[in-house]
């Protein structure tokens, strides 16, 4: 399909800390997202060990009800606004431009800017944290990731001003991050590269794009609508005084139920890839796929009540987004059996990114079929606001996007360091992250099922076994993600030098190059064929 | 091979493509934070 042609760089980056700061280039942008995004994956995960480490045992031990919400949301929003979507943008800065045969994104400067907005809003999330053990403020934010109890943000001490303020500097980042996404496919692929050629990451981000340009700015008006009811005297949700305290879930769902799909679409674009790279076959399916990604993005927007069917809806209202929802699940099916499609009578090999991928589809899978379930209006009376849905969205965002990303990461990690990693600890990795993910979240399921409630620091005595069982996993977990570290510091310290191409059966335009490439890349427009 | 000039003029067309689409994204943008403001307050609680 392509001619490989590698430029020479002739412009090399300043030396030390000032790279970082300056770089416009795409590829340290990259390694800057998906540092960043690293970083806050450990952070984010140790605020649940100290969650998990309460619920060991019934009865409150170590936290007290306050600081176990702030820990809760806070994990929550570094995990999925601060470490699963930097590390996603981070992938497609790096990769884009190589797979679509640009010489870099289209805007670099705001590429700088969009990212170094990041460890600010990340600062202003945690300081109240912090803050509050000087004896300075409430502390964080403690009212779930969407902050959709309205009452409670209307009253809620500075933690939510500093959440409100995170929200926008994040929706800065993600709207210039995704606009220059969108000018840069359709403005800068190389001769040749039609629409229809382009990897299906490429596409996978094109749409996340657009999703992230129309529901973006609807989370940062409810953000804004919140910060003028509690100091400028508006009265948009305040019920009191005339407004709609269920306006503000309308509005935060309009843009949570999309962002679900924000999280995974990025994944499901890179797993055909090494799904086919592994299986010596070509991608399944292409066209259905990419015709499948964009039902799933139109539908993600028309959904959002599946969320609030227990807030008192109309019936006609709750029928149609029980109907609506399950009808997600038919463009999701034609995914999944297109990457069965693509390794069945493959010639299939079990490295490490095949086995996250594989294991990827697996968890995902349960995740789908979970969610299947959930927006039935009648089910969802019961287990609304249950373990249920806990351990149905951990299998969709980590047993989806986070090993999604893990088979991204040794897939790609080659080509971005010029080492291969040690496969024997890769495997080691999955096995354990397989093992002790489950071994966290199954036993959620089951005390869901028998009533848990979430978002409290205690619990009844019935719901010991599983709760033990489960922390026990969440520690295991979280200490074999650390595994993970010392992999991809050996392989960026050294290693087997890899190929161009790196996998036997990889194929695409990122693999006619040199591992690592070149600090400038397609300077001049390959050919495609 | 694109001639100097034939590669100029391609150049001078993406940059000028760059900065309609910047354009018209922002502006995008901007009709969908004002539509929140001025309009979601009252369309979705019709939904209720």
């Amino acid at each position: 399909m392509t001619e490989a042609i590698t430029t020479v760089a002739h412009e090399q980056p300043p030396a030390g800390i000032l790279r970082w700061l300056t770089t416009t280039n795409h590829k340290d942008l990259g390694i800057l997202y998906m540092s960043f995004g690293g970083i806050m994956f450990f952070i984010g995960g140790a605020f649940i060990m100290a969650v998990r480490a309460e619920l060991l045992l019934p009865g409150l031990q170590l936290l007290s009800p306050g600081m176990y919400n702030q820990l809760f949301t806070l994990h929550a929003l570094i995990m999925v606004f601060g470490a699963i979507m930097p590390f996603a943008t981070g992938l497609n800065n790096y990769l884009i431009p190589l797979m679509i045969g640009a010489p870099d994104m289209a805007l670099p400067r705001v590429n700088n800017w969009g990212f170094w907005i990041l460890p600010f809003a990340a600062v202003l999330l945690l300081t109240p944290f912090f803050l509050q053990f000087f004896g300075t403020g409430s502390g964080a934010s403690g009212l779930g990731w969407m902050m959709h109890n309205t009452s409670l943000d209307l009253q809620s001490g500075i933690g939510i001003d500093f959440a409100i303020f995170t929200i926008h500097l994040l929706g800065i980042s993600s709207l210039t991050g995704a606009i220059n996404v969108v000018v840069t496919v359709l403005n800068m692929r190389a001769p040749g590269m039609a629409l229809m050629k382009m990897p299906l990451f490429v596409w996978a981000w094109l749409i996340t794009a657009f999703m992230l340009i129309l529901v973006m700015p609807v989370f940062s008006a409810a953000a804004t609508m919140l910060l003028t009811d509690r100091h400028f005297g508006t009265h948009f949700f305040d019920a009191a005084n005339g407004g709609d305290p269920i306006l503000l879930q309308h509005l935060i769902w309009f843009f949570g139920h999309p962002e679900v799909y924000i999280v995974l679409i990025p994944a499901w674009g890179l797993i055909p890839h090494i799904l086919a790279t592994f299986s010596r076959k070509p991608v399944y399916g292409y066209r259905a796929q990419v015709y499948a990604l964009w039902a799933i993005c139109f539908l993600s927007f028309v959904v959002w009540s599946h969320h609030m069917l227990t807030s008192g809806l109309p019936l006609a209202a709750e029928v149609y987004f029980m109907y609506a929802t399950m009808a997600i699940s038919i463009p999701t099916s034609v995914l999944v059996f297109c990457w069965l499609g693509a390794i069945w009578r493959g010639a299939m090999t079990f490295e490490t990114p095949m086995l996250f991928a594989l294991g990827f589809v697996a968890h995902f899978g349960m995740g789908a079929l979970t969610g299947l379930l959930l927006p039935d209006v009648a089910v969802n009376a019961q287990y609304h606001n249950s373990y249920v849905l806990v351990t149905h969205f951990h299998y969709t965002f980590f047993g989806g996007g986070i090993f999604g990303m893990m088979a991204a990461v040794y897939y790609w990690l080659p080509k971005f360091t010029g080492h291969m990693f040690d496969e024997k600890l890769g495997r080691l990795h999955f096995w354990l992250t397989t093992i002790f993910f489950n071994m966290t979240f199954i036993p959620q399921w089951f005390a869901g099922l028998d009533g848990m409630p979430r978002h409290i620091a205690d619990f009844a005595l019935r719901f010991s076994a599983m709760n033990l069982i489960s922390s026990v996993g969440a520690f295991l977990l979280g200490l074999s993600q650390l595994l993970l570290v010392y992999i991809v510091v050996k392989c960026v310290r050294g290693g087997p030098k890899a190929t161009g191409r790196v996998w036997e059966g990889a194929q695409g335009l990122e693999f006619t190059l040199p591992s690592p490439p070149p600090y400038h890349t397609f300077e001049t427009p390959p050919e495609i064929k | 091979m694109m001639n100097e000039p034939e590669a100029m003029n391609e150049h001078e067309k993406r940059e000028r493509r760059t900065v309609q689409l910047v354009v018209a994204l922002m502006l995008f943008v901007a009709v969908i934070y004002a539509v929140t403001f001025i309009k979601l307050p009252v369309w979705l609680p019709a939904l209720q």
